[in-house]
């Protein structure tokens, strides 16, 4: 008997598609419904980040890395600033370190909600989506409550913070965190136990470690695999040392190790385990300090060069800046997570059916402007 | 060539080695003049390398002290590097980063992510940067996940001939990071398998990330504006 | 009332035209015009219903308004409204490439398939319009002209994305005609009749005569009805063919303005018409549950229609708490879950009532 001959067809996904997560543009070879070869397509946020920053000073920098991964704008600001004093040889007092960590795990959570609830929205749950982002208006709340911003904060500052917690802050945070821990129950039952969201996400995408670790995945993606690395763990910065936190890492609950259930479920669980730090740093936090006496009046730092990494939602945020003594960097290059976990997509995606794709690429959490910054 | 022409020649080089060019560029004889220059170039290489050599016979034991790690384990891995990839490293061995030559760095990088004791599996950044004074450099950032340590190597290229081995066989992120560099600074990673830009649309000119960059006048017949002013 | 009924009425009030053609044509004009107005006014209730369901559901108010003619009417009741005018005023745009005669025909195919099914429902113990002997196999076998319209849809739009969407759905609606149909025979062998009123009339007598409680086999065949029918109104969790998320549109991509709304007004009319057929089927129709409790002739509107209801509801219901299936994953479930057992409950309502009576 012959073979059928088919065509494979060449599809576009994006840029402009409601589940691409920003412009992101999919370069599809399908054989009617199954993929065969996937290309992602970047480059349509790209905003010169890094050629801007060579003519800001290092304060001026500090808005624009807000924009690059705005779902999680304060892990951005924390992870320049965390680089920039390690290159001054700068120490911040106790209670600046306090306030950075209480804002970094709030983002974490309410990028955590967003991603999740995007996710469910991908596969088709709408209901899901509408209770996250309700408790993500809480925390963005609170940050407008610190700030005046909800979005985009320009918070941290190289040696402090731009503003001091305001009063009743600890009240409103403290009544968050009861209101919430109890949802993170309602959600599981809704969605992450759900028969047809397990159908839809077990055993799909699978990423084993090795994979992973050449293709510099890092974050939730990185510990849905089943490897154990989180740099507020292994390569700790500001004072996550004195929290009591575990690393959660999949397990292949509902299918395969590393598959796009484990992380959504690695996501979850994570969510616990921030509002666990939260509580212990809240309570911990120095009542009295004042927030902007280590700020420098010029920001000089010496000549020479830093890489240097912290944990946002997304995984390994790395900057590597580059100075000669001026007030000007000569060079910033910023490591996002996402771009890492994007280029896995050619690997993960083959031999799948179109639905799946948009599984999978949910799963990864990528914002696009971060990858293309 | 006629030994008369032969001893043109040397004569002509020996005057060029003295510092004396005007006479070789008088020649009118286009052959002769290049096979002069050319052979000007030879001898000045071969004069330098036996300087070179002259100079580590004389001093034996200050050279070795050179290469001799301290106990920061930035220069015992450089020191590593150096006793397997000889004539490897481009510079004195220091506490923050590694410079080594472009030539031998795939096998180089191989060796970095199957040796046991150093097991770097994970480049964890790459960045391209423009030194001035005509030099562009990549830097590559490695973490070894098992044994938690990390390096810096840096590899200077010239502007005007900057090649570099791609690893992006060796770590699989290496396949975006330097078509990414590549983009931004125009450093040729040879044997890259899918070399083009990455940001950037695929008819771009100019690689933006140098010091030296001019934006191009129009893009697909759009002027693009030099002057900004009065966009509030 | 049949289209007898008024025939001989208007024969009786215009003695002169009595028996002509033409008045037999007013006669079934009028009451489609009726039909018509009544497939309108669903449509209005059920987007503001689904809108409003979907926001209690999910923590929200839906559409709001101050008063009547302010914004959206007082709790938003004119919104629908105000999505029609909003509908009709937009620019009609065909795509170049497109296949336009077959451009211009989908929607229509597709209301049409959904409204001559409403002509055989019952609404009430006389309110039907034509009361068929075969009433039950002439709306099966009408509700799958819409398919043709979809895959119409998907076809002459010129895109890939609704070529997908209109395959998808294509293979979905066929598919699941199957395990209906199926179900359907477990009534039509307890009845022994296919006209609609006679089914009906089988379930005189109170809520323990209807069919659904007739035995274990019928009961199981209600929810298998049910659900192949929330698959073939392309209702989530099966829809997959205008999965907002993967394919934009999925066969209504390319269409705007009045004619994409045509697509979603025959949707809303294919869910009435399943829904009815099953309330009518399987929930006793416009018998009460009580026997001799608000029984009696105008009642009976009241009580299909609050059936009706309440299974439009649990669809609504459906399509705000689950995900979406992926197309082979909905594939299986029908050719290899349900085909057995709408199989089996034949097998097992024959020999019930063999054995029980």
């Amino acid at each position: 008997m012959g073979v059928v001959h088919g065509e494979e067809m060449v599809l576009n996904i994006g840029p402009q598609h409601p589940s691409t997560h920003g412009v992101l543009r999919l370069k599809v070879k399908t054989d009617g419904e199954i993929i065969s070869e996937i290309t992602p397509v970047i480059g349509y946020l790209h905003r010169c980040f890094e050629k801007h920053c060579e003519n800001m000073t290092y304060d001026q920098v500090i808005p624009f890395t807000d924009r690059c991964d705005y779902l999680a704008a304060m892990a951005n600001n924390f992870g320049y600033v965390v680089a920039v004093e390690e290159l001054m040889e700068l120490k911040v007092p106790e209670k600046v370190e306090y306030i950075r960590v209480i804002m970094a795990e709030l983002q974490r959570i309410a990028s955590h909600l967003l991603a999740l609830g995007v996710y469910g929205l991908d596969i088709g749950a709408f209901t899901p989506f509408l209770f996250m982002l309700r408790d993500r208006e809480r925390i963005l709340d609170m940050f407008e409550m610190t700030c005046g911003a909800r979005l985009l904060y320009n918070y941290m500052w190289v040696g402090g913070v731009s503003h001091d917690l305001p009063k009743g802050f600890v009240e409103t945070a403290f009544q968050f965190l009861d209101y919430f821990e109890p949802q993170i129950e309602e959600y599981n039952k809704l969605l992450t136990y759900n028969k047809i969201f397990i159908e839809r996400t077990a055993d799909i995408g699978v990423l084993p470690q090795d994979v992973a670790i050449s293709y510099g995945v890092s974050g939730p993606n990185l510990r849905a695999s089943g490897v154990k690395w989180d740099l507020r763990r292994n390569d700790t910065y500001s004072i996550y040392e004195k929290f009591d936190f575990d690393v959660c890492i999949g397990d292949g609950g509902q299918g395969t190790l590393g598959d796009c259930w484990d992380r959504y479920y690695v996501r979850m669980l994570e969510i616990k385990e921030s509002v666990k730090i939260l509580r212990q740093a809240l309570a911990q936090m120095p009542k009295d300090g004042d927030v902007h006496q280590a700020l420098p009046k010029k920001i000089r730092p010496p000549k020479g060069s830093i890489y240097s990494r912290t944990e946002t939602p997304r995984g390994d945020l790395g900057f590597y800046i580059e100075s000669d003594g001026s007030p000007i960097p000569t060079r910033v290059k910023m490591r996002s997570p996402a771009f890492t976990a994007l280029s896995v997509l050619g690997e993960l995606a083959g031999g799948w059916m179109m639905s799946d794709v948009i599984s999978i690429l949910g799963s990864l959490d990528i914002v696009l402007g971060e990858i293309d910054r | 060539m006629s030994s008369e022409q032969e001893k043109l020649i040397a004569e002509l080089i020996e005057k060029g080695l003295a510092g004396d060019m005007d006479s070789i560029n008088a020649i009118e004889d286009r052959v002769l003049r290049s096979k002069v220059k050319s052979g000007l170039a030879k001898a000045k290489r071969a004069a330098k390398n036996a300087a070179v050599a002259a100079a580590k016979e004389s001093s034996p034991e200050e050279s070795s002290a050179e290469i001799m790690p301290s106990d920061h384990p930035n220069q015992k891995f450089a020191f590593m590097i150096e006793e397997k990839f000889p004539d490897s490293l481009a510079d004195t061995l220091n506490d923050t980063h590694i410079q080594i030559k472009p030539d031998q760095w795939f096998e180089i990088a191989s060796w970095l992510k199957s040796e046991p004791s150093l097991y770097f599996d994970s480049l964890q950044c790459h960045t391209g940067i423009d030194l001035g004074e005509n030099m562009l450099e990549a830097r590559y950032n490695l973490h070894s996940m098992k044994h938690d340590h990390k390096i810096e190597i840096r590899i200077a290229v010239s502007r005007d001939n900057a090649h570099i081995p791609s690893i992006e066989q060796i770590w699989r992120i290496g396949d975006w990071f330097e078509r990414e560099t590549y983009d931004m600074f125009g450093i040729f990673f040879d044997g890259h398998r899918d070399h083009r830009r990455m940001l950037l649309p695929e008819d771009w000119e100019g690689y933006p990330l140098r010091k030296d960059y001019e934006v191009q006048e129009t893009y697909h017949g759009i002027i693009i504006p030099k002057v900004k002013e009065g966009w509030e | 009332m049949s289209v007898d009924t008024l025939f001989d009425f208007l024969g009786s009030i215009i003695p002169a035209m009595e028996g002509s053609g033409l008045l037999l044509v007013i006669a079934i004009l009028i009451p489609c015009l009726l039909l018509f107005l009544v497939v309108a006014v669903n449509a209005i209730v059920m987007v503001y219903a689904e809108r409003k369901v979907a926001a209690f559901m999910q923590d929200r108010v839906g559409p709001m308004g101050q008063g009547v003619g302010l914004h959206a009417g007082k709790w938003g009741l004119l919104q629908t409204v105000a999505d029609a005018l909003k509908l009709l005023t937009k620019e009609d745009i065909i795509p170049k490439n497109a296949d336009k005669l077959l451009f211009i025909l989908a929607p229509f195919m597709i209301f049409i398939g959904a409204f001559v099914t409403i002509v055989a429902v019952p609404f009430g113990e006389n309110v039907i319009v034509a009361d068929f002997n075969i009433g039950i196999f002439y709306i099966l076998a009408m509700g799958s002209l819409g398919v043709i319209g979809i895959i119409l849809a998907g076809w002459s739009s010129n895109n890939k994305w609704s070529l997908y969407g209109g395959m998808r759905s294509a293979a979905q609606i066929i598919s699941y005609e199957i395990p209906a149909g199926l179900s359907i025979i477990v009534i039509i062998m307890l009845t022994g009749t296919l006209s609609m009123q006679g089914i009906i009339q089988y379930q005189a007598g109170g809520m323990f005569n209807w069919i659904i409680f007739a035995n274990p086999f019928s009961f199981i065949a209600f929810f298998i009805y049910f659900i192949s029918v929330v698959a073939e109104t392309n209702r989530t969790p099966f829809d997959i063919p205008e999965a907002e998320s993967e394919l934009v549109g999925g066969f209504h991509t390319e269409y705007s303005g009045m004619r994409w709304s045509f697509f979603f007004l025959s949707e809303y009319a294919n869910m009435l018409v399943v829904c009815a057929v099953a309330a009518a089927g399987f929930l006793g129709g416009w018998h009460s549950p009580i026997p001799g409790y608000f029984d009696s002739n105008g009642w009976g509107v009241f009580w299909m229609m609050s059936k009706i209801v309440f299974l439009i509801f649990v669809m609504m219901w459906f399509r705000w708490t689950f995900p979406r299936l992926r197309v082979d994953q909905l594939m299986n479930i029908c050719w290899k879950v349900f085909l057995p057992i709408s199989l089996i409950n034949i097998f097992g309502v024959g020999i019930w009532t063999l054995v029980f009576g």
